[in-house]
């Protein structure tokens, strides 16, 4: 995967990278949850939790557009690689987010100036700033250490991190709004449900300006259908922003390449690009 | 004055003592368990993971002003006094590299690669004034910091991989001694301080670190520093890592290049 030397490389190039179609093809199926496969024997950790430790990254790759993936080809600077058109969002059916109409409008004017954008025009993932939830799971693969009572992620981009309790502990004030916000995590069965608040309203899904405001909550499930696969739905709420909650699912793969370790990746420290990305001559930054 | 005197090595001269006395052995390590818990904070006993060492886990902070100064200093108008966490007064710098100290020292405000809000480098993110988070396992152990969300992945009983690398926070390879965890790390950058005074070094920097936990909730944190190309000798670093015991702690976040955040994306949240 990118975390091998990734020393000093810009955001632009890594999102480049990130959004390599590396992976033809993605299944678009119904939004009612997922199971092991028939026959599948779910490993434990030492402590009894369904075992969904290790690193996984979502197929296909690529963070350009979660309504529109025939978009990853741009990202990956290939404008004459199309991938299979199709949301990653499966409900609604259209697979559009269902935004007011003021955030409709807000949203197309982001997405018609993406490639030429003034400050609040670009995508804060291209300024090294946390990724948010789920954007982190959708922006590179990510470390999953179990340990007693907790779950820990590890997003090798940028080396963000998620601390999820398996308890029901209390949250923070609601006026608190971090990046990666305050989550708990609970067993269903063999699927690990996260719910997410006190999100602020900084990053985006990807891109091209899917955004949120800090009313977001975010309802993720994980469940391992076999040794190397998850199936992983996020259901986004956020009263402020859209008509109702939608849903999007995809499927991550565990790399099993053997002593694979996460290496350092200086996002900020190595961020070369940014004036080059708001050249508008309004841009005004 | 020496700082780097711990409640470890106090500990010696009592088992010394009865040592000294001719107890059987058996019956040292009964004597002396009260007297090495009565110089804990707790009565409790060491938490130990499934494979038998210490269990680390939870949120630590040093408390002392190593940070601003790994020497002693008086109080400056930016700068709490403190009674150094070296051996010794002074690291033992080469002459050159003591100008170059002295030239950070004075324009420390500009030249501090803190001001950058980039990954501080390790030690130095160890005794900055922020909590950070022990997630242990027998093949890791990782440490997230809540200072820009910097994390150090402590791999278990490898070795590290050949250079020449420079990473910011170097490659931290863990093994264990006893009950001490033993870190040694390589492949630095030479673009972090060891502290806001100017301390610094290169990209030749080797750390030794030993964390020896002295009762459930105090670490023994020294740490060995080499690097030819500035120091004239190895040098220790020692204090103490407090665990953090208020309830419903967690980490938060000091995301200290995106404050500016609301401000840029405010036009978007605006109907």
């Amino acid at each position: 995967m990118t975390a091998r030397h990734s020393v000093a490389i810009s955001a632009a190039l890594m999102a480049v990278l990130l959004s390599a179609p590396n992976i033809a093809g993605q299944e678009n199926r119904p939004s009612n949850g997922a199971s092991a496969k028939a026959g599948y024997l779910q490993p434990r950790t030492p402590d009894g939790q369904p075992d969904i430790r290790g690193f996984w990254h979502i197929v296909p790759f690529g963070t350009y557009s979660l309504q529109d993936m025939s978009l990853q080809g741009l990202g990956a600077g290939d404008f004459s690689t199309k991938l299979p058109g199709g949301s990653r969002i499966v409900d609604p059916p259209d697979g559009k987010i269902p935004y007011q109409p003021w955030a409709a409008a807000k949203a197309k004017d982001i997405n018609d100036h993406h490639m030429d954008p003034k400050p609040y025009q670009l995508d804060p993932q291209a300024r090294c700033w946390l990724q948010g939830v789920p954007r982190g799971t959708l922006q590179s693969e990510s470390h999953v250490v179990q340990t007693p009572g907790q779950i820990v992620i590890l997003h090798d981009y940028s080396h963000s991190y998620r601390v999820i309790p398996l308890d029901n502990r209390p949250k923070l004030p609601e006026h608190m709004k971090l990046f990666m916000g305050e989550s708990r995590g609970r067993w269903e069965g063999n699927t690990l449900v996260i719910d997410t608040t006190n999100l602020n309203d900084i990053p985006w899904f990807d891109i091209v300006g899917s955004f949120h405001s800090d009313a977001i909550r975010v309802a993720e499930r994980l469940t391992r259908i076999d040794d190397e696969t998850l199936e992983y739905l996020a259901t986004v709420e956020d009263t402020k922003m859209y008509t109702r909650p939608w849903t999007m699912r995809f499927t991550m793969k565990r790399n099993t390449e053997p002593g694979y370790e996460q290496w350092e990746h200086a996002c900020y420290e190595g961020e070369r690009s940014l004036h080059r990305l708001l050249a508008r001559p309004d841009s005004g930054r | 004055m020496c700082p780097s005197l711990t409640p470890q090595r106090r500990a010696i001269p009592t088992r010394s003592f009865f040592a000294g006395l001719g107890i059987a052995a058996a019956s040292i390590v009964f004597l002396t368990m009260p007297y090495e818990v009565a110089g804990q904070s707790s009565g409790t006993t060491l938490a130990r993971t499934s494979d038998g060492h210490p269990d680390l886990t939870g949120i630590w902070q040093a408390v002392n002003s190593a940070a601003w100064d790994l020497e002693p200093h008086v109080a400056q108008p930016d700068m709490p006094a403190g009674i150094g966490a070296i051996d010794g007064d002074q690291i033992p710098y080469t002459a050159a590299a003591l100008a170059k100290k002295k030239e950070n020292y004075k324009n420390r405000a500009a030249l501090d690669p803190d001001g950058k809000c980039f990954l501080p480098g390790v030690p130095r993110v160890m005794y900055m004034p922020f909590p950070f988070q022990i997630v242990q396992t027998p093949t890791q152990l990782t440490m997230l910091f809540e200072y820009v969300h910097t994390v150090r992945n402590i791999f278990m009983n490898t070795p590290h991989p050949r250079g020449p690398i420079e990473w910011w926070m170097g490659d931290s390879r863990g093994r264990w001694e006893g009950d001490t965890l033993v870190v040694d790390v390589v492949h630095f950058n030479a673009d972090t301080w060891l502290d806001k005074a100017g301390n610094f070094h290169t990209e030749e920097m080797h750390l030794v670190e030993r964390f020896t936990p002295n009762g459930p909730d105090h670490i023994d944190y020294e740490v060995t520093i080499e690097d030819p190309k500035v120091f004239t000798r190895p040098w220790k670093i020692s204090m103490i890592l407090y665990r953090h015991k208020e309830k419903n702690l967690r980490l938060l976040e000091y995301e200290c290049y995106s404050f500016e955040g609301a401000e840029i994306y405010k036009p978007i949240h605006t109907p």
